[in-house]
This record gives C-alpha cells, structure tokens and sequence, in this order.
C-alpha cells in the first residue's frame, strides 16, 4: 500500500495541468468572447455577403465535434499555414495553440447566437437615442449597447465559461499536459488511475465553483442602474 | 415662441414627403414648413402618420420621395448630410430611451465627450446647466431607474439639450406618464418654447398645443389636413375630419 508521499510528486505534476488547463480557459473564452461578440454584431445586419459566410461558420461550428476541429486544427494546420504563408517557412502548430484556436472557434459560434439574440431583446429605443444623439457607432455599442447586451447574455455567457473548462480536457488528446492527462499518466504509473481521476474531477468541480462568485460579481456590476436602489 | 412681426427664416421645410411601408402608404405627399423659433404641435389618430412625419426629419425613417431641409442641410440620406442634420435636431421619446446603466449626469455628457466636444469639466457644467434648466440638477448623480416617469422625461430632454440643437422633435413625450407627471414636462416644454427654441411636437396634450403652439397641424391618413394657428384650430376647425377628431378627444365644454 502506497504511503500519501509517494504521491506527493504526482500531485504537483497535477498542479502544473490545473496552469495548463487554466491559461487554455483563459485564452480560449477571452477569444470566443471578442470574436463571438464582433460576430453577434454583424449577423444583426442585413447585408447577405456577411449573413451567409457567418452562417456557413455557425453551421460547422456548431454541427461538427469540437475533437474533430481539434484533430483539423492540430493535424492540417501547418500544411495550411505553410501552404498560405508561403513554402519557404514551416509553420509548427503545437497542442496548445491548436487547442485554444478549436475551442475557441467552436464556441465564437455559440457565444455569437447569444449575442445576436441578446441584441435583438434590446429595446429598439436605445439604438434610436444612440442614433439621435448622433453618437458615433464604435462607441455606441463599446459603452452603451455592448454592456447592456452582455447583462441580458451573462448566464448563457456563463455557461460557456464552464463548457469551455471542460472542453480544455480535449487537448489530452493532442499530446498537452493538462489536468485529464497527468490524471491518466499518474493514474497508470501507480496503478491507481481511480484516485487521480478522481482528485482531477474535483479540481474541475472546484474551478467551476470559483466561477459562481466571480459571475455573481459581474452580474452585479452590469446591472448596475437596473433597479430601484432601496427598492 | 416666434414673433410674427420679423421676417421668417425657415428652419425645417418639408414638400411632398411620401413614406411607405411595404404597400402600406404611411405619408402621403405631406408639405409643412417650420419657422425659426416655432412651435408646432401635431396632432391627430394614431396611425395617421404623426410620428413617421417627424422621424423624417431626423432619418430615422428614411423618406421614399419628396424633399425634407432642416436649417438649410438638405435630408437626403447621405451619410454627411445625415450626420449634420442630427446634429442641428435634438429627438425626446416616448420611451424616454435614457441609458440605464449610467448615470443622469453621464446620460447628458455622454455625447459631449464622443464628439470632442470639450474638458470633462465644461461638458459636466454645461449638463448641469441644462438639468438645472428642467429643474433636476439634484438627481444628477442618480441612475434612471432611480427617477419617475417624469423625472427621467425631463432628463431626456437635457440631454437632448446638451447638444444645443436649434430644432427639437417631440414624439408623444408624455403619453407614457402617469397623469400626475405630464405637466411637469410640459411645463418644461413650455419654457423651451417661450424661450426661442423651434419644436416639433406629436402631443395629445390640447391644452399644451392651445396654450403654445403657434399653429397646429391636424394629420389623418398620412396627410395633413389642416394647419392653423393654436386659436383657429380650437375654435373654428374648418375641414369636418378635424371637427370630429376634437369632438372626440375634448370635453364638450371645451369648445363650441
């Protein structure tokens, strides 16, 4: 029977995947966030050479496994980037870069549906008082449309966050030393896999947990003005 | 409001305006000029047209045919042309559409500070100013929710100010206030008038348009069928649509 400091070393290595699985959430979320939001803004217009692009994206994004974006990314992606950038170069494509560039492509789609549908729930009064007061449109929704739209998308924004947490697991796939992995190698190494999934879930279910105060702070700010103080 | 006496400078002129939307025709060739520092009410059933009219004049329809010139600057969808003239037009809502979730005094400044238009300090004593004006300068650092129906008209209004339009749209700025609040921003209307300012009103407010509208536009249908100094309007409507319109919408006494 092992003795808890035999792991000790095991443990450790699974703090180095919680740093993995951390910046991959940090990156993927903040990138799906300013992608899916310019991409919310735009499928709002009318014009079709944008509408049928984004919705060809969308409907990959969303219709195909985010491991098989994964493996694209990960297995095509220097040929592409070579073949693009030109042949005199080699572009290397690592697992973490990959990871972050599927994740957060996939999710650019489901946090733009959002958006968008956030959008449209804004009353049509407040682009007509931007319009009026002749506010120039950059600004418009940088101060006064965009922090309404994500009072009204936080907790479907929310969501995403913890989906994205999860699906940083993916990368264990392409070879990145995140938490699932050093789990899975600790696991087999001591022949106690059940122990080490298991502490990994609870890293999991703890950085979700994390996440409640956090959003319970946003959601605070971005209502600010909402109602009645004292009321 | 205007002086009849001096010779006029038209500050919104509109000919032959025609709006539809889809099959529905909702302006119909309508012709209306505006003199500097005039106050013109208009008024009429909903649907006739009122509000189309004078979202027009700021594009925020856009008009089918027809000429529209506010101060000069002729409206005809450009992108410059439309930028100038929302600048010369200062718009008040029925929804009021203040921003929520910033400040009174944000609210006003807002649009000052995009447009570099001054130091934060003059912009913030120039909101001021105009919140003192429609008498809430002491809610200034509140935010909209915090305010009645009222309080937060008159704050739209400042903030439409703030822009120092020469010209200022109503659209029905009081037919989402409970009734004890109308007079407070009407009365706020009222010196706006008296003190020179040109307005366009959408109001069923008839005691506001006989007290200070210089004349009255009656619409039904996408058309104008009568215009008439306040007086004439009240007491001896000519075209029989008018007559029953405030038949309708006056007590009895009202008029004879």
């Amino acid at each position: 029977m092992p003795t808890s400091v035999d792991y000790s070393g095991y443990f450790q290595q699974m703090l180095g995947g919680v740093s993995i699985t951390v910046q991959m959430l940090l990156w993927s979320f903040v990138i799906s966030l300013a992608i899916g939001t310019v991409f919310g803004i735009l499928r709002t217009g009318a014009s079709g050479v944008v509408q049928i692009p984004l919705t060809i994206y969308i409907s990959i994004m969303t219709g195909v496994p985010s491991l098989l974006i994964l493996f694209i990314i990960y297995y095509g992606g220097s040929g592409v980037l070579t073949a693009l950038l030109g042949y005199d170069r080699s572009f290397d494509v690592s697992p973490f870069s990959s990871g972050v560039a599927a994740i957060a492509m996939v999710n650019a789609a489901y946090v733009c549906d959002l958006v968008h549908g956030a959008i449209r729930n804004l009353p049509k009064g407040q682009f007509e008082a931007c319009t009026v007061l002749g506010l120039p449109r950059f600004h418009a929704w940088r101060l006064i449309l965009l922090p309404q739209v994500f009072r009204l998308a936080l907790p479907g924004l929310v969501n995403i966050w913890i989906i994205i947490l999860k699906e940083t697991s993916l990368v264990s796939l392409v070879g990145l030393s995140d938490l699932v992995t050093v789990a899975k190698t600790a696991g087999g190494a001591t022949s106690e896999p059940f122990v080490f999934l298991i502490v990994a879930s609870f890293f999991y279910i703890a950085m979700s947990t994390l996440t409640v105060p956090l959003a319970n702070r946003l959601e605070r700010r971005l209502n600010r003005g909402q109602t009645p103080v004292g009321a | 409001m205007r002086d009849i006496s001096t010779p006029q400078t038209i500050d919104v002129s509109l000919r032959d305006v025609v709006k539809h939307y889809g099959p529905f025709q909702a302006l119909k060739g309508v012709s209306l000029e505006v003199a500097k520092g005039e106050t013109i009410v208009i008024c009429g059933p909903s649907g006739s047209g009122k509000s189309t009219l004078i979202r027009c004049i700021n594009q925020l329809e856009t008009h089918d045919s027809g000429d529209i010139v506010v101060r000069g600057i002729t409206v005809d969808g450009t992108p410059a042309n439309t930028r100038d003239v929302r600048i010369e037009v200062g718009m008040v809502f029925q929804q009021f559409n203040l921003f929520p979730h910033i400040t009174v005094l944000q609210n006003c400044t807002l649009a000052l500070r995009l447009l570099n238009k001054g130091t934060k300090r003059l912009n913030e004593e120039k909101a001021m100013y105009y919140l003192e004006r429609v008498r809430i300068a002491e809610q200034a650092h509140k935010y909209p929710a915090q305010l009645s129906g009222g309080q937060q008209q008159r704050v739209a209004i400042a903030r439409a100010l703030c822009m120092e339009p020469p010209v200022m749209l109503f659209d029905e700025p009081t037919s989402a206030l409970d009734p004890e609040m109308i007079n407070e921003v009407l009365q706020v209307m009222e010196d706006l008038a008296r003190g020179g300012m040109t307005m366009i009103c959408v109001t069923h407010e008839m005691g506001f348009a006989r007290r200070v509208a210089d004349r009255c536009v009656f619409m039904a249908d996408g058309e104008i069928h009568e215009i008439a100094p306040a007086e004439a309007f009240f007491d001896a409507p000519e075209s029989p649509r008018l007559r029953g319109f405030l038949d309708r919408i006056l007590p009895s006494t009202a008029h004879s």
